[in-house]
């Protein structure tokens, strides 16, 4: 097995021999497994353990990077001089760091949940595939369960005598059901994380009963539309354009909140927070990806811009202290700046509320190709969604196959009512989204 | 890379447990990305990648096992927990592997190293300056060079043991314009199953400005009109549409599970009968191109649809025991922690019989997607949704003003039907597709086609 300390002991030594004197080892180590379900029984368990080190360091005032899975003493020292070389092509003079610690780190809401044995995965996702099945006639192949779980060390080490170690993991569940009435498909799913094994059983009834709430449904008009965005959906364009709250993507233009710290851009009944310690967040850490401590913070308070997210480097640049929101995408990659809970914070209607005041509209539950259908750096976004007509102040038939298109900072400035209940969206990494269902008025709207 | 007989001895564990097969996956690569913003090379990076899988079969029941150790004994422990999770079975079996020689139809000539990475970054830094200098309304470029070095060995218990080695090569050009009040994009990001000389036809500076023409090009544009309406997709990227909305659903994948709306369909008429499809992995230096697949299987080329009838699926080894139809060398998967699955290589629509300026002229009212973005699919429905990178609406038979915001959504089944003019310029494109093995390189392509009734999203 890996001895970390053997291997830093060995990029020390290399470091030393490369007359480096600035540097950082970034360890991470990934545990994860999962089982999951075709018809009335498991079809695949899968588990690995991987992760590797990053080695960075300051040459000449540059940021070198290397990276490596191969644990041997001998790749340490190939490591210590591919960094070392990558530094020297490197023409960025913005002011590099290795941190030497902040003076007091958080407290974490939550600890990893155990990692389960392997017999406890599969029957689970056996009980859940089996309970998918058991609700509804209708229901058919293509319904899969899948329960999984994972776990994350993270150790950060550098040359300024910082030692930072955090685990986090999490157990979930997955069904997604797929149900066929009268020659029509459907599908739907629901998933949870970190709420614990014993809570798998009721995804498969939103599942179940979302797919058979599509049966039949039908197409719209093209025209304006006020809309409730579901909260799972409005975390999804939330997540797409998070970038814009960047301090790094505003000093390259790519943002539009360049330079609007104080100003108003949204509706004054949004607030977006950073909270790294929110109960629900299941991948939680008090320090971020250069050794800074985290911590909870208001991006935008009540329609006005509080702050952006920076790491040391451009937080230097814009002439502020870091939040605490230096991110790597995995142990390899180079620091960028990611929240870690960015959430929309809810407001005081019901969904039922919610489409009494509309009336007349539309209720986005699905939304598909934000990957591809939104624009980071214009914020607009066009995009396929499904959903029901909202009739009469209630939710009514099911709709399918049109899109939505506008801009993001204009849906931000256009929410006029906040729902009650915060939904949170997968976590990739040690970030995750939340947002309640939102009101927007006005959008376009394209279908038949 | 791994001795022969230790892998014998660790496929015999793996089986232990009464599999009736048992497959390693030894990975090697190293990749490296070079990345320039705000007119300088900002960073540097490069990983080495290195890890075994171990896969195990009992009828259609697999398990699945990845490890960063490769040692005999790493190996060995991670075979048997392959072993306990497979069954409490026993397995008589002698495993002798014999190595297998595949030709490398992709040669390589400049292979990246760290000894080019000053070379590398000159190149990058050549194709956005030129993007930086198309226009003074390009405010800001961004640049990436990515090469990856990829050594991999399957062995089987089946025998087989085979290596390859696959380097591709990608640079992505985006650019910024802006006209003081609003921002604008523009992108390009060709690449290839080759090394440096990839650059040597494809020149960084045209890459560049590519990217910067698009960008002023969205910048000048208005806003799409919503609405259903005839669709001209151009050549290259735009096969992304058919890649999307049919061959996700022509998987193994999906179709071994009847996920898919395309199972059971073979030897149905599923499309207009001008539209022949194929996935072909063999294209030298393609994209989307390899030797073997990632199961061991040689690169094929398959012809899934032949004047509108579906004549064959994409089908990896599990899918092949699901379905009772043979492989067809398109098992992949980003690396060694994932298990593989069927997945497309490069794949086309080939040239039809019409022409290219009578698909235009044909066209009273609607929209020339020149350029596409990405897009997703549902494949139990086939509903797809796809952004428009750069668009134009056609008035009357000519192309007329350019459109920003526009995007796609419709049915595979529908578009298929609906695809009534194929022209002759076909043209591949590269992107990165992503499902359940992971990111993998892939090429997509067609000639110019012609698609009615196409709902386009808008405002």
């Amino acid at each position: 097995m890996i001895d970390f300390e053997e291997l830093k002991a060995e990029l020390i030594k290399a470091a030393a021999a490369a007359g480096i004197e600035q540097y950082e080892i970034y360890y991470q180590l990934i545990r994860d497994a999962s089982a999951e379900t075709f018809r009335d029984e498991i079809s695949g368990f899968s588990f690995g353990v991987s992760g590797g080190i990053c080695f960075r360091c300051i040459s000449g005032g540059r940021m070198g990077y290397a990276a490596t899975e191969l644990m041997t003493p001998g790749e340490m020292h190939e490591l210590v001089i591919r960094a070392h070389e990558n530094a020297k092509h490197i023409e960025n003079d913005d002011e590099v760091f290795i941190y030497p610690g902040s003076p007091k780190y958080g407290q974490k809401t939550r600890e990893a949940d155990k990692f389960p044995d392997a017999a406890l995965l599969k029957n689970n996702a056996l009980a859940l595939q089996r309970n998918t099945y058991a609700k509804s006639k209708h229901v058919t192949d293509g319904t899969q369960s899948q329960v999984f779980a994972f776990e994350t060390e993270t150790r950060i080490c550098n040359s300024m005598g910082l030692d930072l170690k955090n685990t986090a993991g999490a157990t979930g569940g997955y069904t997604r059901a797929v149900v066929k009435v009268n020659g029509e498909s459907a599908d739907d799913y629901d998933f949870t994380l970190g709420c614990g094994l014993d809570s798998l059983l009721p995804l498969s009834d939103n599942a179940v009963s979302g797919a058979l709430a599509k049966i039949g449904a039908g197409e719209i008009d093209s025209g304006k539309y006020d809309i409730i965005i579901g909260g799972r959906q409005m975390q999804g364009l939330l997540a797409a354009f998070s970038s814009v709250f960047s301090g790094k993507s505003a000093r390259l233009g790519l943002s539009l909140l360049a330079g609007k710290e104080g100003c108003e851009v949204a509706s004054s009944c949004i607030t977006i927070t950073d909270d790294p310690f929110d109960p629900n967040c299941p991948m939680q850490t008090t320090f971020d990806a250069e050794g800074v401590a985290v911590y909870t913070k208001n991006v935008i308070e009540k329609g006005i811009l509080k702050t952006l997210l920076y790491d040391l480097t451009n937080a230097k640049k814009a002439g502020v202290g870091s939040t605490g929101n230096a991110s790597k995408g995995s142990y390899a990659s180079t620091v960028g700046i990611s929240p870690f809970c960015l959430s929309i914070r809810p407001g005081e209607y019901s969904l039922e509320e919610l489409f009494r005041i509309v009336r007349s509209g539309l209720y986005v539950t699905e939304i598909k190709g934000l990957h591809a259908g939104a624009n980071h750096a214009t914020g607009d976004f066009s995009v396929e969604c499904a959903g029901f007509l909202i009739e009469g102040g209630r939710r009514g038939q099911p709709v399918k196959s049109f899109t939505i298109a506008g801009n993001f900072y204009g849906l931000l400035r256009s929410i006029t009512h906040v729902g009650n209940k915060v939904e949170y969206g997968m976590p990739s990494g040690f970030t995750v989204f939340a947002s309640p269902a939102v009101l927007v008025r006005d959008i376009s709207v394209a279908g038949k | 890379m791994l001795n022969r007989h230790i892998l014998e001895r660790v496929l015999l564990r793996a089986m232990s447990g009464g599999a009736d097969f048992a497959e390693i996956f030894a990975e090697r690569s190293r990749s490296s990305s070079i990345s320039y913003v705000d007119s300088r090379i900002e960073s540097i990076y490069d990983n080495t990648l290195s890890g075994v899988g171990i896969r195990a079969f009992l009828g259609v029941r697999t398990v699945y096992a990845s490890t960063t150790d490769i040692t005999e004994e790493g190996l060995m422990l991670c075979a048997a927990s392959v072993a306990e999770a497979i069954g409490e079975g026993r397995a008589d079996q002698n495993i002798v592997l014999s190595e297998r020689i595949t030709p490398n139809i992709h040669p390589v000539r400049i292979v990246p190293s760290d000894s080019l990475t000053g070379f590398a970054a000159d190149l990058l830094k050549a194709g956005c300056q030129a993007a930086a200098g198309y226009d003074k309304r390009i405010i800001q470029v961004q640049g990436r060079l990515m090469t990856n070095d990829r050594n991999i060995l399957i062995a089987n218990s089946e025998g087989l043991y085979i290596t390859d080695r696959s380097v591709r090569t990608r640079i992505a050009i985006s650019a910024i314009a802006s006209d003081g009040t609003e921002n604008q994009t523009g992108s390009a990001s060709p690449g290839a199953l080759m090394g440096l000389e990839f650059f040597e036809e494809h020149m960084p500076e045209e890459i560049g400005r590519r990217a910067a023409e698009q960008a002023i090009t969205n910048l000048e544009a208005v806003y799409c009109r919503a609405g259903k309406m005839t669709v001209a997709i151009e050549s290259g990227f735009g096969g992304v549409l058919f890649h999307e909305a049919c061959g996700h659903s022509l998987e193994a994948t999906s179709v071994a599970i009847g996920a898919s709306q395309m199972a059971g369909k073979l030897g149905q008429k599923i499309a207009n009968e001008k539209v022949t499809v194929v996935d072909d992995g063999t294209i030298p230096g393609g994209w989307g191109s390899m030797n073997i697949d990632d199961e061991g299987n040689p690169a094929r080329r398959n012809v899934l649809i032949e004047n509108g009838v579906l004549k064959s699926y994409m089908i990896d080894r599990l899918g092949s025991r699901r379905m009772g139809l043979p492989v067809t060398g398109n098992s992949r998967r980003e690396n060694y922690s994932f298990e593989p699955t069927s997945r497309m290589t490069n794949t086309f629509i080939l040239n039809g019989p019409d022409r290219n300026e009578d698909i235009i002229a044909s066209i009273e009212y609607g929209l020339y997607a020149k350029e596409m973005g990405g897009g997703s699919v549902n494949p139990l429905t086939g509903a797809f949704n796809f952004s428009v990178r750069e668009g134009y609406m056609i008035r009357n038979g000519k192309i007329c003003e350019a459109v920003r915001g526009a995007s796609l959504i419709g049915t595979g089944s529908q578009i298929l039907e609906n695809i009534d003019m194929v022209g002759q310029n076909q043209a591949c494109g590269e992107g990165m597709c992503g499902s359940r093995s992971g990111s993998v390189p892939v090429g997509v392509g067609q000639p110019l086609i012609r698609m009615t009734g196409l709902t386009v999203g808008g405002r």
